[in-house]
């Protein structure tokens, strides 16, 4: 990448408006090749598995709770921010609301999901190459209606296909398993793939 | 509901998020002599090979500049035939999304004058947001040159 270039040409870009400090970065000139490259990037994608990559492409929030690795499909994902302090509700004392959160100006419900799913927030902890950068906190909603959950390290977004799915075996007793729906294989690990519209909703029922 | 904005020259237009399948870079198009001018080339795409229409050369006639924010949306296309085509859109400055209530969008009140596939306005602090159309940007003629292998064979 032509980094130095890029620097110097971000004087020369027009102010954007509305604060886009970062825009100047994306207005420097395509490095040579570029064009070329990603047009056989493409282009080559039809040989290997692209069939699959084509209907079937999913994405899924990786995190960590506990020691517990998850995914949430990113349909109803809103955004993932720092923590921050969340303020407890009088007279509400029960496991699953933590309190209120106050997300951008916005307050939300801050629910815990350990507590939902039956995940220890103690244990051996294995964590990923990105616990340095700390808890986060996950917003997520639908129809408007959005809440917030803390959880102890976000991987990032996923993508993976049908072949990387495993079904969940009828066999697991553990409560993470009723919200589960299926496995997804990542770096040697099967994470439970939640489904997030049951989450919503049991989350909505509990609240109200 | 969410939108992906583009610009097209020094104005900002939106397209409804459900429309755009994926925001790919630029990438060089095998160009299409006789084609339709608004049409640059097209792309494979997966083996797929996809009409792309550059949205700066259709409004502003130039093409967008060649620059790392100028990117492909592929959008899904709902032609006649079943299922969705895609089509291919080179825009400029497309590097970010907003959440917008559809209601916002109010009518220009020169429609008539303006093509099909530009929609109606929202204001925010820097000025209007126009909604474009995909299923409106292409004409009934250029649309049956692109997409007759879904219908009828050519």
């Amino acid at each position: 990448m032509t980094g130095a270039s890029g620097a110097g040409k971000r004087d020369a870009v027009p102010k954007t408006a509305g604060g886009e400090t970062a825009g100047g970065l994306l207005e420097r000139p395509l490095p040579t090749g570029y064009l070329e490259e990603w047009a056989r990037h493409f282009a080559e994608g039809a040989s290997e598995g692209a069939a699959e990559e084509e209907g079937d492409a999913r994405a899924a929030l990786l995190f960590r709770i506990g020691d517990e690795w998850l995914a949430l499909p990113t349909d109803h994902l809103h955004e993932v921010a720092q923590p921050r302090r969340t303020h407890s509700l009088p007279h509400r004392r029960d496991e699953l609301v933590l309190g209120i959160v106050n997300v951008r100006g916005e307050l939300l419900v801050c629910v815990s999901l350990a507590a939902l799913l039956g995940i220890s927030a103690a244990g051996a902890v294995e964590a990923g190459e990105r616990s340095r950068a700390g808890p986060r906190l996950v917003v997520i909603g639908r129809d408007g209606h959005r809440v917030a959950f803390p959880v102890d390290e976000v991987h990032g977004v996923h993508r993976y296909v049908a072949r990387d799915v495993v079904t969940l075996p009828a066999t697991i007793g553990k409560a993470v398993s009723s919200y589960a729906v299926e496995l997804i294989s990542w770096n040697g690990r099967a994470i439970g793939r939640l489904d997030d519209a049951l989450i919503l909703e049991t989350l909505d029922r509990s609240m109200s | 509901m969410l939108f992906l904005m583009f610009h097209i020259g020094r104005d900002r237009f939106v397209l409804d998020a459900e429309q755009v399948e994926r925001v790919l870079p630029l990438m060089e198009a095998k160009s299409l002599p006789g084609a339709p001018p608004e049409v640059v080339g097209i792309i494979n795409y997966r083996g797929a090979p996809t009409p792309l229409i550059d949205l700066s050369l259709l409004a502003l006639g130039r093409p967008s500049e060649r620059v790392m924010s100028t990117r492909i949306i592929l959008a899904r296309y709902l032609g006649r035939g079943e299922g969705h085509e895609r089509l291919a859109l080179c825009a400029e400055r497309v590097i970010k999304t907003i959440q917008r209530d559809p209601a916002d969008f109010v009518a220009t009140g020169v429609e008539a004058g303006s093509p099909a596939h530009l929609g109606p306005v929202a204001s925010d602090a820097d000025g209007f947001i126009q909604w474009i159309r995909v299923e409106a940007l292409l004409a009934d003629e250029v649309r049956d040159i692109l997409f007759q292998r879904a219908g009828e064979p050519a």
